[in-house]
This record gives structure tokens, C-alpha cells and sequence, in this order.
């Protein structure tokens, strides 16, 4: 029953929305059929749609887990998107600085900044929670304000082509480029971004599920979001959790940074993100924070953000803006608790008779 | 077990959806025997009433031979194209919007505003034999037209207008962001004011470095107010959403007899019915002549790439005067501006483009 609940409620949310949007696309005077059509049968193109879905799944996948992994630990990570920038700028600064080594060093050496920023930016309102207990959402709001900034002025006053109108760092080593997926899928052009930063994704789904469920570390994490009190009487140090899931979290989101700067852009771009950081948490919400509904999440809110631009070129009235309503409406209808609504229906029912 | 049912499901889910994806579709009432034309705004999106409602306003002339209401006539005919838009909304949506018009073997494909020209080269590069357009940036390739204006011929103008309004000697200047795009109206307008009157001085401000300058009208209004502090009474705006702090700017320094005491001069559009009595006039960037221009030259195949350089001489660039101002700025000096005008198109005067150097 729980494991029918946590699969059914999401697919009903996501087909109620669609039904939802069809509704309005219809009120708006387009056809619904042509317009799905366009929203979802874009992203299945071979190569550009799947390729490109693909692509764009790869940093939600990251955030999504950033906010899970928080939200294990009964924490709500709202800074993924800072998180993510000063990342993405810590993997750019030092694939610029060691421009001229090796890729056999510098491009682990980007990577590992990359996460490093993530988790040390994700890690300060961890620290503030545990030592001062000063609420991690406002922490983590306010630090994304600051990370943008810092990345931006960074950008603009000392890594910047001088006079370049567009706000970009400098190229980074051709040593720290990650190779696009074309290079090895036949048929895949190689002009497609689709990078080694999707595997690397995969992969951060499987270290979260075991990290979560198959070690101690996890157990504890877990423990501590789902009663506090009771994982203290267990002997549990809660603040060494709340900073390690914080940490954790911060460093998934900083992998951004490695899809967009390594493998997509080869710099660092100042506003690259299409606010993964926020979607991330929608993408946890509907994946119910486990690894594999975050997957699926991801790639399901990408082939809405491809199918977007289809939507918005191709149709006469409907613009892109249907994608974010239909996004809006699934996490309203994830965030209703159907479980809390047939209880209501039930008891509506039962006082009817 | 459990995640392999899961994962059955949503598949079996997502079928229904794809199902009707999979007999390609027709995308539309598309004749492939017309031109087809795709314009990718910038991310201010194509209801700025500025740059992207310029270029929007351009590409609709062409299509329906009128205004982007649908109704008033725009004054060029009809050129019969199909015609598809994208306002990208994110820096991650350009290259697959473009890549979008691309893949569908669009004739001609639009890009909006400086930041494109990267994106452009390098979607330009994959599609030979596809033409395209970019406003405001410049591109070598053999298949991608650069539309250029010389607005510091038009900030020259307006600069000569300012002067003979003044009753401070002093003029203010609002940039959006300091790149040398925006210097080149700086210096224009400097330049143009000063050939009236050398001693003339000019306060200048940028209202930042990065894109949010485009859209800080209250630190727009603040410089304009500092402006005002130092003696400035015309101020010229080249800041976007920005520059509108400075209409409410000299419209709270208030009028003395019925004339206002301080003016600001717009920028991009016709920005003279903003605060009406308050705007000695606006230096108007003709994007939408030049988009209407460039989709013309494909329906005619006669595409040429390279620069498409639009200055005084073809109305690409000019001064406004119309109801809302034609009682504020005097007679001597719009001889003045028009004198400067022929001289100009002449090359009897050179203007200094900042962005030259």
C-alpha cells in the first residue's frame, strides 16, 4: 500500500496537471493534442531531443538529490542555487588558474572544486543551524543573494575578457573539458552538449541511495530528519549530521558546476542557471526524495523545459509560459498530500451517509 | 522489485503522451513554399517597449503588414511569410531555441541583442546554408548579418538639442551598463552638445556592470537626482528599463510657469508620451526598420551578410518630435540638429564612435 501510494500519487499529480493544462490550452484557443504533441513529442526527437532532454535533466538530477539528501535529514536546502553558482565559478576559476596542465589532473582538480565550493557554501548554514540554531532556510535564501553576487563581481572584475559586453569569464584549460557523449553514441553529433556530467549524475543517484540507505552515516542522517529526539536518545550527534547532510547536499548542487562550465560553456557564464537550484526542489517533492523518483523527476522536468521553446515557436497562442504552469500545478497537487484528501473524501462520504 | 514497478509504471504513463508524438507531426498550417522566419528575443522577452518590442514590431510589419496589435497599418506592404517566435527566458534556452528554428530548415533566423552573437556563430556554423541576423552584435561568418546602428550620430543630435535647452550648462547622462556599446551614445551626445557650446560640462553615471543594470530604475532615479544636485536640466538616458527613473526623476523637480524646469531625453522607442512636458525628446533606434529591411533582402534573395550598417542617412537612427514635444524644444534648435544632420550624412562632421577604439 505505501509503496503503491509513494509511485501512483506523483503520476497522478503530473497526468491531473497535464489534464489541468489542457483545459487551459483549450480556454486559450489552441489544441491541446497539438500542443502536448509539440511539449513532449519535441523531446523525443533522435538526436536534438533526447540529446538536449538529456542535457538539461543532468543539473535538476543534481539539485533534486542536493535538496533530498537535505531533506532526509529534516532540513529544507533552499540554497541549492547558490550552491550551484559558486560551484560552477570554482571549477571555471580553477580550470583558468592551472590553464596549462594536464587534463589527467586538472580535470579531477575541477570537479573536486566544484563539489568543495558546493559544500562549503551548503555547509555554513548547516554549521550556523547546529551551533546557533538559526533556521536553515533563511540561511540558505539569504547566502544565494550573496553567492550570485560574489560569483558576478568575480566575473566582471577580474576574470573577464576585457571588453566583452557579455558577462563571461575567460575560457578555461582545454585540459579540464569533459568529452560530450557524441563523442561515443553513433548517430549523436557531437554539437549536442549532452556531456560526461550525465553519467556522473547517474552515479550521484547511486552514491546517495547507498549512502543513504546502506551505511551508518546515512542511517543517522536519517534518523535525525525523521525524529531528533529520538535519534539523540539513540545516541546520534544531531548538529555532526545536520552540518554533514548540509555539506552533502551543497556538493551535489555544486556538480552543476560541472555539466555547465566542463562540459557545456567551457567558462564560466554569469546567470548560466534557468533556476535549477529552485526546480530541484520541486524535482525532490515529486520524486518523493528518493534517488530514483529524483531521476525520473529530472528528466521529466527537462523534457517540459525542452518542449517549452517548441511550444512557445510553434503554436499560435500558447506561449512557454504553459510550462510553468504546468510545473506549478504538479507541486501544488504533490504538495496537497493526496493521502490527506481521500482521507477528507472519506470522511465527507461517511457524514454524507 | 519495488523500483523496477515504479519505473514500469511511469513508462506506461509516459506512453500515453507519446503515443500521439510518435506520427510526426505536421507542427501547423506551415507552407513550405513561403519564407520562413524565426526570431529568438532576448531575455527581457518581446513586450519590453523598447529593444525586443522594436525588433517584435519589425518582424510583424513584414509578416502582416501591420503593428504587432494586428490592426494599424505599419506602412510597409505585407511580405508574405510564415512567420515563428521564442523568448528564450533563460541564458540555456538561446542556443536550443535557435537550434529549434535550425533543424526545421528556417530561411532566416533573428537573433535580438548583443548577447546572441556567440550562440549565433555557433549554431551559423552547423547550418551553411541557412541565413541569419543579429541585432546590435557582430559575426565574420559567411552567412550571418550584423545590424548596426551609429547611435552616436544620433546621440550627436540629441546632444545638439540638449545644449540649445539648457539653461545650467550642465547635462546629465544615464548609462545602463558601462560597455562600449552604451559609451558610444555617451560620447556622441557629448560631442554634439559641446559643438554648440564648448564650455558645456557633462555628468555622466552608469547605473552598473552587469544585466540588472538594464532593469534598476530606482538607481536610475538616483543618479538622475545627483545629476540634478550638481546643476544638470537635460538628461539623456541610454539605460533601458533604468532610464525611467529618470522621467519620474525631473518630473518631481516640477514645472515653473507651466514648463518644466529639468528634461530628460529617451531612448531606443519613442519615449516622448512617458511623462509628456518632461521629455525634450528621444533618440530612436530603428530596429524594427531594420529587421522589416533584412526579412525583405531574404524574400527577395538577396540576403547579404556582413554589416548592415544603419545611420542618419537611412533613418536608422534619429530624433523625435511630435505632439508631446514640439512645443518644448525651440524652433533654432531643431535647425540646429537638422543643420548637423545634412553635415553629418554629408561627412562634414565626424562623430567619434566609441566603439571604434
Amino acid at each position: 500500500m505505501k509503496l503503491l501510494r509513494e509511485i501512483l500519487f506523483p503520476l497522478l499529480a503530473v497526468l491531473a496537471a497535464f489534464i489541468i493544462g489542457g483545459i487551459v490550452v483549450l480556454l486559450i484557443g489552441d489544441s491541446p493534442i497539438q500542443t502536448y504533441r509539440l511539449l513532449i513529442g519535441s523531446a523525443f526527437s533522435w538526436p536534438d531531443g533526447i540529446g538536449y532532454t538529456l542535457f538539461y535533466a543532468t543539473p535538476l538530477i543534481f539539485t533534486g538529490l542536493a535538496v533530498a539528501v537535505a531533506f532526509r535529514c529534516g532540513l529544507l536546502n533552499i540554497g541549492a542555487e547558490g550552491q550551484l553558482y559558486m560551484g560552477a565559478f570554482a571549477a571555471a576559476w580553477i580550470g583558468i588558474k592551472f590553464a596549462g596542465m594536464s587534463g589527467w589532473v586538472l580535470l579531477p582538480a575541477c570537479c573536486l572544486a566544484a563539489i568543495a565550493a558546493g559544500a562549503i557554501w551548503g555547509g555554513i548554514p548547516g554549521v550556523l543551524k547546529a551551533r546557533f540554531g538559526s533556521h536553515e532556510v533563511i540561511n540558505t535564501i539569504m547566502l544565494n543573494f550573496v553567492a550570485i553576487a560574489l560569483v558576478s563581481y568575480f566575473t566582471q572584475y577580474h576574470y573577464k575578457t576585457p571588453g566583452d559586453p557579455i558577462l563571461e569569464t575567460t575560457p578555461i584549460g582545454p585540459g579540464a573539458h569533459i568529452a560530450r557523449l557524441g563523442k561515443f553514441i553513433p548517430g549523436l553529433p557531437e554539437r549536442i552538449p549532452l556531456n560526461f556530467a550525465f553519467i556522473l549524475a547517474i552515479i550521484a543517484c547511486v552514491f546517495v541511495y547507498v549512502l543513504l540507505w546502506k551505511t551508518k552515516w546515512g542511517y543517522e542522517i536519517r534518523a535525525t530528519g525523521a525524529n531528533p529526539t529520538a535519534a539523540e536518545y539513540g545516541g546520534i550527534s544531531i548538529r555532526k549530521q545536520i552540518i554533514l547532510a548540509m555539506a552533502i547536499s551543497g556538493g551535489l548542487a555544486g556538480m552543476v558546476g560541472i555539466n555547465e562550465v566542463l562540459g557545456y560553456r567551457y567558462r564560466y557564464y554569469d546567470g548560466f542557471s534557468a533556476n535549477y537550484g529552485f526546480v530541484g526542489i520541486a524535482v525532490a517533492l515529486l520524486g518523493r526524495n528518493h534517488p530514483v523518483g529524483v531521476f525520473l523527476a529530472a528528466i521529466l522536468f527537462a523534457i517540459l523545459l525542452r518542449g517549452g521553446i517548441f511550444v512557445d515557436a510553434y503554436t499560435i497562442h500558447v506561449s512557454k509560459d504553459i510550462v510553468d504552469m504546468l510545473q506549478g500545478i504538479v507541486i501544488i497537487l504533490v504538495a496537497l498530500r493526496p493521502d490527506a484528501i481521500f482521507g477528507s473524501l472519506k470522511k465527507f462520504s461517511k457524514a454524507k451517509a | 522489485m519495488k523500483y523496477k514497478a515504479l519505473l514500469a509504471l511511469f513508462l506506461l504513463s509516459s506512453l500515453v503522451f507519446i503515443g500521439p508524438a510518435c506520427n510526426r507531426a505536421s507542427y501547423g498550417a506551415d507552407d513550405k513554399s513561403k519564407i520562413h522566419v524565426g526570431i529568438v528575443f532576448d531575455i527581457g522577452g518581446k513586450d519590453d517597449r523598447s529593444f525586443n518590442a522594436a525588433a517584435w514590431a519589425g518582424v510583424k510589419c513584414a509578416e502582416m503588414g501591420t503593428l504587432p496589435d494586428g490592426r494599424t497599418s505599419c506602412g510597409k506592404p505585407a511580405l508574405d511569410i510564415v512567420l515563428r517566435d521564442v523568448e528564450p527566458g533563460n541564458p540555456t534556452s538561446i542556443e536550443p531555441a535557435m537550434r529549434a528554428f535550425a533543424e526545421r530548415g528556417y530561411d532566416l533566423i533573428i537573433g535580438v541583442g548583443f548577447a546572441q552573437a556567440p550562440i549565433m556563430e555557433l549554431v551559423a556554423k552547423d547550418y551553411p546554408n541557412l541565413h541569419f541576423a543579429i541585432i546590435d552584435g557582430v559575426s565574420q561568418l559567411p552567412n550571418v548579418a550584423s545590424l548596426i546602428f551609429k547611435e552616436h550620430e544620433g546621440s550627436y543630435l540629441v546632444g545638439i538639442l540638449a545644449a540649445k535647452t539648457t539653461k545650467t550648462n550642465v547635462l546629465g547622462f544615464v548609462g545602463g551598463m558601462d560597455i562600449p556599446l552604451i559609451h558610444r551614445f555617451e560620447k556622441g551626445y557629448e560631442e554634439g552638445a559641446k559643438s554648440i557650446n564648448p564650455n558645456i560640462q557633462i555628468v555622466q553615471n552608469y547605473v552598473g556592470v552587469t544585466d540588472a543594470a538594464w532593469n534598476n530604475p530606482g538607481k536610475g532615479k538616483e543618479l538622475s537626482l545627483a545629476q540634478i544636485g550638481k546643476g544638470a536640466d537635460v538628461i539623456f538616458t541610454a539605460a533601458g528599463n533604468s532610464g525611467l527613473g529618470a522621467f519620474d526623476a525631473v518630473e518631481q523637480s516640477g514645472t515653473i510657469n507651466g514648463r518644466a524646469t529639468h528634461f530628460v531625453i529617451g531612448v531606443d522607442s519613442n519615449q516622448n508620451m512617458v511623462k509628456p512636458g518632461f521629455v525634450l525628446t528621444s533618440m530612436v533606434k530603428r530596429v524594427d526598420n531594420a529587421v522589416y529591411d533584412i526579412v525583405k533582402l531574404v524574400v527577395e534573395r538577396k540576403f547579404q551578410a556582413g554589416f548592415h550598417v544603419f545611420g542618419l542617412e537611412s533613418d536608422g537612427v534619429g530624433y523625435v518630435i511630435d505632439q508631446y514635444n514640439k512645443d518644448i524644444v525651440s524652433p533654432e534648435a531643431i535647425q540646429a540638429a537638422e543643420e548637423a544632420k545634412k553635415k553629418i550624412i554629408a561627412g562634414q562632421i565626424k562623430v567619434t564612435d566609441a566603439m571604434a577604439n
